[in-house]
Parts: C-alpha cells; structure tokens; sequence
C-alpha cells in the first residue's frame, strides 16, 4: 500500500534481514515437526499464541472481505437481492465506471514507465558516484511523506493559480498553461507525476539492494573486455536486475492501484468523476452514492487485480513460506 | 556505495559521464523543487503572502500559520488521537503479531503454511475490500466513529505484516536453543518470553516502526470510520482543512501538511539504514 504514505504496503512485501541464512531455517521446519508430533497440551498452547492474531484477522479483514464479495451479488434496491453479476457489469456501463476503469489502466502504466524507470536510471546512475548519496536523498525524500501531504504539496503546484502555471508563465509560455487538476485527462497525469515523485524512492532503493547482488567480478571482466559504460549495463547489469525488476514492478503496480488518498486531497476524483480510479470508486459507490452492491463489485475487482500484480513478487515468498 | 558496479570509465572526463552527472544532478534537483515550495511557501507568512506561490524566503510566519491551521483544523486533538493510533495500534499488533510468529515458525503445529497464509492474506488484499462491511459492523456495535473502533480495525490491519516479519526472523533462530530449553523444563511460554521475545527484538522494533508510520499516514478508514473530532486521525484532519482550500489560505495548509511530515521523515531519517536493509530478504 505506496511511499512511506502507504508505508505498510511496500513494507508488506519485505522484512527484516534475518542473522542467520534463511536457507537453513526453511529446511529445518519439517523434520522438527516429525521428530515432536503435537500433543493435545501442545496444540492447546499453540492455540494460545495463533489465536489473538488469528481471530483478529478473521474476524476484521476476511470476514469482511467475504462479505463484500457476497454484497457485490447482490442488486442496490431497497430490499437487495440477487442480481448475480449485474453489479459487474455496471463497470462498463456506467460511464462514469468505464472511465474510471480506463483511468486505472492509465495509473499502471504511467507506474511501470516513471517510478520504475526513474527508479532504475536513479539507482544504476548513482551506485558509484561519491556524491551518489546527496542525489539519492533528494529522490528517496518524498517515499517518508504522507500521501495526504504529497496531494497537498501537488495541489499547489498543479492549481490554476499554482506554481507550474506560474513558471510557465514567467518562461514565457501562457499558451502552455492549463487548469491542470480541472481538465480530463491532465488531472489523472498529474496525479501520476505526483505519484511518480513520491513511489520512486521505493524503485530506487529496491534497485540499489539489487546492484549490491551484483558480483562486481562479471562487471570487471566485461570492463577489461573493453565492453563501454552503456553495453556493460545493456548485456551484463541489466540481465542480472531481473528478478529485482519482476519485485519492483510488482510492488509499484500494487501501490498504484491502492492510492487512495493522493487522488482523494488532490481532486476528490472529480471535476465530474473525471479522474477517479477504482479505489476511490469504490468509496464513492459505496458511501456517497449508497450502491454498496456496485462499491462492492469494484473492491472486488480491484482485489483481482492488485492479487495479479502481487503475483509478480509473490511467487518469492511463496517459497518462503513453504 | 559498496560494490561499485558501474565502474567509473577508462579516460577520466568521457561524455557519457558528463551527461550521466548532468542528468543526476537534473533529476535531483527536480526532486527538490516540490519539497522547496513547500517549506518556503509554509513559513510566508498570510500577510505578505500575494496570492501565487514564492520561490523564496521572507520573513517567517511559519508558527502563525500552524496556529491558523491549528485552530481551523482541530489539529490538536487530531494529533493527540493518532499519536494514540500509531502508538497503541502498533504496539499491540506487533505483540499479537510475535505470538502468532512465535506459534508458526518454534511450535510444532500442524499446517504451519495454512496458518502462514490465513494471516498474512490479510496484507494483500486492499483496503478498499474491507471498508463497507466494518463501517457496517461498527456501526451496528456502536464503535463507528468511536477511538476504539478505528483502533481496532488499525490493529488488526497491521498484524499481517508485523506477523510476516517477526516469523521470517524467527525461523532463523536455531532449534537447538529451544530443545535445550524444553529438556531444561521450560513451559513453551517460558520459551516464548525467556528465549525468542529478547531474540525477536530487532524484527519487532522495524515492524512496530512500518506500522506506526502507516497508522500515522492512514487515510482511508479515518474519513471512513470517524467524523467527530473526538476520534477523527490526523490525515482526515488535513484533508478536510485542504479541501477548504478557499477559506483558508494556502501557506496556513501548507504549513500543516509539513508539520504532520515531520514525524514521518524523522523517523525515516533516523531508522534509514533499517528501511533498506528491511527490504533485502525478498531479493
């Protein structure tokens, strides 16, 4: 969930540098299991520890998640009932939905192409300068801010009367001027750069832990080679940034879709529902329009969609965990 | 950095480092300017203030415009409710969340995956799936718009992760430590409090700061759940002072927005190295 705005999603997907390898660890949980089987007092006392945590997730997130996806079937009359998936298809024919779809589809893009390659060209651009770690900071920076702040700070840039309309009036360039959070599609542009600006620290320093893996060795050897700066990082760096790379965008896109309250402070999805995504839809639906059957069709489809994107940097962890 | 990969060219000056230096140090700067706005434009104060944004300095009316904001905004409370938030939510889910990872990874339970999975789903759906049946259930149980609803919810909502975190951290501790306790007699909650608690603490202090930062930064379920001073988070409060933007005038939001940054920055600055080295395992 993005920056340290949305601190617990990126967080989500990582963890603490254990002391000892994690290799070891993972082969050693089967064996303890045949050598000691489980008692009932055993059990008792495992279910002790499991089930404060257990209960709390049941009972406040998957409880609630399956009620959503047993209200998304139904209609929003007065008496609900079962409409099978004509919530569903509400998505496409409600303009306002379709639109918010297509502005979902233009979020993932705008994710994969700026905070992950910013991300990258920062990370590979400053791994060996001495003064890479200044740079670096000013990148990074905004990652520790709230997305609440980052939609205040762009509102006031992005403003008729803001900062960008300002300078390009002062470079001379009225013509260029816009009501940038007012016209479709520049308001949902202009979230995305402010996206950009906050989930790129994230790219870069996941991409960074990724060139640290690197072993320099193959680098050299390409070097002496006499393989130039751009053809070491095409054929020898790049290949070797891929299972960094699959991480990264993963968790990008999975933050992405989520923003919330960077779109919320900044337009509220408006003028006219023109620059709503599915996450705030779904809020808008479910709480302002009273259709929590629709509201509740979109967090599902939502749900899809972030679960796909989390597969990328989930297949890691599902080693993990077995 | 350690680990230089790409190694600086053969001659000293080639183009490609100039350009690769010039666009570094673009890119970098581009950075800085919305943060730059920021703080210049959140210590102008409301009098000199002439209606566009200023690109520098003058004079300082920083503590007067928090006080503006302060006033407009009920921030106090909010301040006071979510350094509550942030501080008791934390800490509970990191405490709940250690016993469970403590069950999972030490414990010899059956279908330690399926627990795995049971709890740390609860961090890959998004928010969004939960909001309307708990803004319904809160509602029916009398905890809508009450401190202990929203509470509750940011608990369970940040047990997920802190679970995932501590158990990775646990399973790496040898088992040898804890058979040499149970020969020794200890009970598993002996164990538990004695052996891996104490081992534990690094994995629960990063995990306890995520959770605080995003309890702090929490959005969503605040304007959702909450809608009186009494129990509202403090990124609600923001929001609805920005969104009166015309009543209010620009520096006094501004200078609200970088104060409820500062916690946040602080603690990221202060905990750097821990966010980065948080992020290798997955790599």
């Amino acid at each position: 969930m993005g920056g340290l705005a949305e601190g617990r999603r990126v967080s989500s997907t990582v963890s603490t540098q254990p002391p000892v390898s994690v290799a070891g660890s993972a082969a050693g949980a089967a064996p303890r299991r045949r050598t000691r089987p489980g008692g009932p007092r055993r059990n008792l006392a495992a279910a002790a520890f499991l089930l404060p945590a257990a209960a709390l997730v049941a009972v406040v997130l998957l409880v609630p998640f399956g009620a959503t996806v047993y209200r998304s079937l139904l209609t929003d009359d007065l008496q609900p009932v079962f409409g099978g998936l004509s919530a569903y298809a509400k998505l496409l024919d409600d303009p306002a939905l379709s639109l918010s779809l297509l502005n979902t589809l233009l979020w993932m893009a705008g994710t994969l192409l700026l905070p992950v390659g910013f991300g990258l060209a920062v990370a590979v651009m400053t791994n060996a300068q001495k003064w890479g770690r200044i740079a670096r900071l000013a990148v990074v920076l905004p990652y520790a801010i709230s997305g609440s702040a980052v939609a205040v700070i762009w509102g006031y840039m992005l403003r008729s009367d803001g900062a960008v309309n300002q300078m390009l009036a002062n470079l001379g360039l009225e013509s260029w001027a816009h009501d940038w959070l007012l016209e479709d599609p520049l308001n949902t542009f202009g979230m995305i750069m402010a996206n950009t600006w906050q989930a790129t620290g994230v790219a870069v320093i996941l991409f960074l832990v990724g060139l640290q893996t690197i072993p320099p060795e193959t680098v050299e050897a390409a070097a002496i080679d006499g393989a130039d700066g751009w053809v070491r990082f095409r054929h020898i760096v790049l290949p070797q940034l891929r299972p960094v790379t699959y991480v990264v965008v993963g968790i990008s896109l999975a933050n992405a879709l989520r923003t919330f309250d960077v779109i919320w402070v900044m337009t509220q999805g408006g003028p006219a529902r023109t620059s709503e995504t599915l996450a705030l839809s779904m809020y808008r639906e479910s709480f302002l329009l009273q259709r929590p059957g629709v509201g509740s069709a979109i967090a599902v489809v939502l749900t899809l969609i972030v679960l796909a994107s989390s597969w990328l940097y989930l297949r890691g962890q599902g080693k993990a965990a077995r | 950095m350690k680990g230089a990969v790409m190694k600086k060219g053969k001659q000293p000056r080639s183009v490609g480092r100039v350009a690769r230096d010039v666009t570094v140090i673009g890119m970098a700067l581009l950075w800085l300017v919305p943060t730059w706005l920021l703080v210049v434009n959140a210590l102008t104060s409301v009098e000199t203030y002439t209606g566009s944004p200023r690109w520098v300095p003058d004079g300082f009316g920083f503590f007067d415009n928090l006080v503006a904001a302060w006033d407009a905004g009920d921030f106090g409370q909010a301040t006071a409710n979510s350094l509550g938030y942030a501080f008791v939510c934390a800490a509970a889910a990191v405490l709940v969340a250690a016993g469970a990872a403590f069950a999972v990874a030490v414990m010899p339970v059956r279908r330690p995956a399926l627990w795995f999975w049971l709890i740390y789903t609860g961090t890959l759906l998004p928010l969004q799936v939960f909001v309307r049946p708990l803004f319904s259930a809160s509602a029916e149980l009398d905890l809508y718009d009450s401190w202990t609803g929203l509470a509750i919810v940011y608990t369970a909502i940040c047990v997920p992760f802190a679970f995932f975190v501590i158990r990775n951290y646990l399973a790496t501790v040898p088992r040898e430590i804890t058979e040499a306790a149970l020969l020794d007699g200890a009970s598993w909650w002996r164990v538990f409090y004695s052996v891996h608690l104490p081992l534990a603490k690094p994995a629960m202090a990063a995990a306890f700061i995520f959770q605080f930062v995003w309890v702090w930064n929490e959005l969503l379920f605040g304007i959702s759940l909450t809608f009186s001073p009494t129990a509202r988070p403090i990124m609600a409060a923001l929001a609805d002072l920005s969104s009166g933007y015309s009543r209010v005038p620009p520096p006094v939001v501004l200078a609200a927005a970088l104060a409820v940054s500062v916690p946040t920055v602080a603690l990221f600055f202060a905990f750097q190295r821990l966010f980065v080295s948080s992020m290798r395992t997955n790599i």
